[in-house]
């Protein structure tokens, strides 16, 4: 083996150990970036299935929401697709189940109407589609 | 006469040719854009249209496959 392959071999090497750890990393970041951000009470889960910031939000918590929707749109986009169903169907059937489990007492959420607020003790009042 | 068929001739090609290196320039651009998925964050955000047009029956098909996907990724839900 000469020189100039060990020096791109072992560059290989660091590289795919840089990438993974950062994965893993990114990973445990993610781990519950939804929920945390919304016991934070920096976002909100509104009634068009994505999250949304509360306020104005610094620029970490609009990218770390923005990434949160990303994907969310994409899980949406294929489960439309199975199911021949639109994409904005999916993301308001989510919003309803999510209002339902996910939006615990002191967090926030956003109806059709447009307005942020605050859940009490009681039940989110679902809009009429959800069923 | 004959010139006028070969100038012509030759502005056909001119003009093939012209067309031929539109479409090679084109080319990469429409392999770059069919071949891969992408990833990256748009430059503008999700556009947020709470104005919801559906109908329940959607919603009572879909809600079991949407259960389910919450459940699956608790990161994202």
């Amino acid at each position: 083996m000469n020189r100039r392959l060990k020096l791109i071999l072992s560059a290989a090497i660091v590289v795919a150990a840089t990438t993974a750890g950062a994965g893993a990393a990114y990973a445990m970041l993610q781990g519950d970036a939804a929920a945390s951000l919304r016991s934070g009470g920096q976002a909100g889960e509104q009634a068009d299935g994505y999250l949304g910031v509360v306020g104005s939000g610094s620029a970490d918590v609009r990218s770390q929401v923005d990434a949160v929707n990303i994907k969310r749109r994409a899980y949406y986009t294929d489960l439309a697709a199975k199911r021949g169903a639109k994409i904005e169907e999916v993301a308001a059937t989510t919003a309803c189940e999510l209002f339902r489990t996910k939006v615990a007492p002191g967090q926030y959420y956003r109806l059709p109407d447009g307005v942020w607020r605050q859940r009490d003790s009681a039940p989110i009042p679902l809009p009429g589609y959800c069923g | 006469m004959r010139a006028a068929i070969l100038t012509r001739l030759r502005l056909d090609a001119t003009q093939g040719a012209m067309r031929w290196t539109r479409l090679l320039l084109a080319a990469p651009v429409l392999l770059g854009s069919a071949g891969c998925v992408q990833v990256a964050a748009p430059d503008k955000p999700i556009e947020i249209n709470l104005n919801i047009n559906i109908r329940q029956e959607v919603v009572v098909r879909l809600q079991q496959d949407v259960k389910e996907l919450i459940d699956k990724n608790p990161g994202v839900f």
